[in-house]
């Protein structure tokens, strides 16, 4: 039997189609990711000092935190949740997503900058406190419609403790000043 | 035509006035506590919807605007920054933040859970005060640490919180056994227990025997420098060189004393150590 010649053209744009779908999540990932900029401070930590990679695993993880909590709250899932935070911060995280589902609010970081001071770091290195002067442009969505649009400027207190890979969020706290 | 204009300005300022003068908006509270009902005063007349976004909370309700808006504890269980939104034809918004309440329970985390006896800077607490929400309690508070041997306190400091942050360090206690480590903060008492066990080996002695099958060697009492006896378990190293060259045994301390039997016809020097301390050394003669 002779193979059908339109099957190979189909096959080929079958799997670019496969391609794109897949890259388009990446891509998204890494475009919301990129939109949050962190810089982070160390000096200050004390008893413990902070070393270099130490320092680099938590920009890291708070950077990829955030990204991941805005990501909840835009669209009310709770699988970015999984990982990032812990403890208390979990908690509450998933009590906003749920009570968003039910009232159809959604929240959007957009532009986010953290400039993070590490300010306690505990003498066996198991919890890190940091301040985080957070400026980021907040938009609220009831369904489509924009009830709140500004740009904000909140003070966070942090709390991360370390995993067997990363370290978590256990508390996010905003305060007016520190 | 200068007049028309006039006229026209008038009317839209008019306009723009009584839309203004009828339009709602809200007054938020000055200082709000975690699960602390408060309310949000609001001015105009008709309904309006009304949102309140903050931790842990996602609130939609149509309002009566001029009346007040009652926000429950279990709106504002989380302390930290909220947004009220009320929207007519157009939303006003304003935010507050919620502080933590009284401390309500201390999370202290003590290290390590096995120390050595008299070692500086060897026991260490980190104490976190949290209101009954489990909101960090950011305001100044003081947590009393205490350690305690036997009955006996052998550290007692008062520490400010920073930051929510209490901590403490200091030196291991001079006799093994249970260590009690307490954080107090006024009717709160957090309790940690720490086993202090034996330093290293002080003062290492052994004797030596010849027997029919070779040397029976085993150490007096092992103590550390403060006078414990080493745990059961610690290894002593016998380390034999005789003609036939050189045998090493390492054995387990039993109720204090390490024993060995070395194979050995000839004279033989021995020597033992524990860990990093070295011991004295022995020689035994040569076989009969």
């Amino acid at each position: 039997m002779k193979p059908s010649t339109k099957f190979v053209p189909r096959f080929h744009f079958s799997l670019f189609l496969a391609g794109i779908l897949l890259l388009v999540p990446a891509l998204n990932s890494y475009a919301a990711d990129a939109a949050v900029e962190v810089q982070l401070d160390v000096k200050k930590a004390a008893p413990r000092a902070i070393e270099e990679l130490t320092e680099r695993g938590i920009l890291r993880d708070y950077r990829f935190a955030w990204t991941s909590m805005a990501q909840a709250l835009q669209f009310n899932t709770f699988d970015p949740l999984e990982g990032p935070f812990s403890g208390e911060a979990k908690r509450w995280l998933r009590q906003t997503v749920t009570s968003q589902q039910q009232s159809g609010l959604s929240h959007r970081y957009r532009d986010q900058n953290h400039r993070v001071e590490a300010v306690f770091y505990s003498p066996e290195g198991d919890v890190v406190e940091l301040h985080d002067t957070a400026q980021y442009h907040l938009q609220i969505l009831d369904g489509e419609k924009n009830i709140h649009d500004e740009n904000v400027v909140v003070h966070y207190v942090v709390l991360m403790t370390p995993g067997a890979d990363r370290w978590t969020i256990r508390q996010l706290q905003a305060v007016p000043q520190f | 035509m200068a007049r028309l204009v006039r006229i026209c300005a008038v009317i839209y300022l008019a306009t723009a006035c009584a839309s203004a003068c009828a339009a709602q908006d809200l007054r938020v509270p000055d200082s709000a506590v975690a699960g602390e009902e408060t309310s949000i005063s609001t001015t105009g007349s008709g309904k309006a919807t009304f949102y309140l976004a903050g931790p842990g909370v996602s609130r939609k309700n149509q309002v009566a605007l001029g009346e007040q808006i009652r926000l429950t504890a279990q709106d504002l269980g989380d302390a930290g920054y909220y947004l009220a939104i009320l929207c007519s034809e157009t939303c006003r918004s304003a935010s507050f933040y919620v502080r933590a309440g009284k401390p309500a329970s201390l999370s202290f985390i003590v290290h390590p859970s096995r120390v050595p006896v008299a070692q500086n800077e060897a026991v260490n607490g980190v104490a976190l005060p949290f209101d009954q929400y489990r909101n960090l309690v950011l305001a100044p508070v003081i947590v009393n640490f205490q350690l305690k041997a036997k009955d006996a306190s052998l550290f007692s400091r008062a520490v400010p919180t920073q930051n929510g942050v209490a901590w403490f360090r200091t030196a291991s206690g001079k006799s093994a056994g249970a260590l009690l480590v307490v954080a107090s903060l006024d009717e709160l008492t957090t309790r940690r227990a720490v086993q202090q066990v034996a330093s290293e080996a002080c003062n290492l002695r052994i004797t030596g025997q010849r027997t029919k099958t070779g040397i029976l060697v085993q150490t007096e009492p092992v103590h550390d420098c403060s006078g414990n006896v080493l745990p059961d378990g610690t290894i002593v190293t016998f380390s034999a060189t005789g003609p036939e060259g050189r045998d090493t045994v390492d054995a387990p301390i039993k109720q204090g004393i390490a024993r060995a039997q070395m194979d050995s016809s000839g004279a033989t020097t021995i020597s033992v150590a524990s860990g990093v301390v070295m011991g004295n050394e022995i020689r035994v003669g040569a076989q009969p």
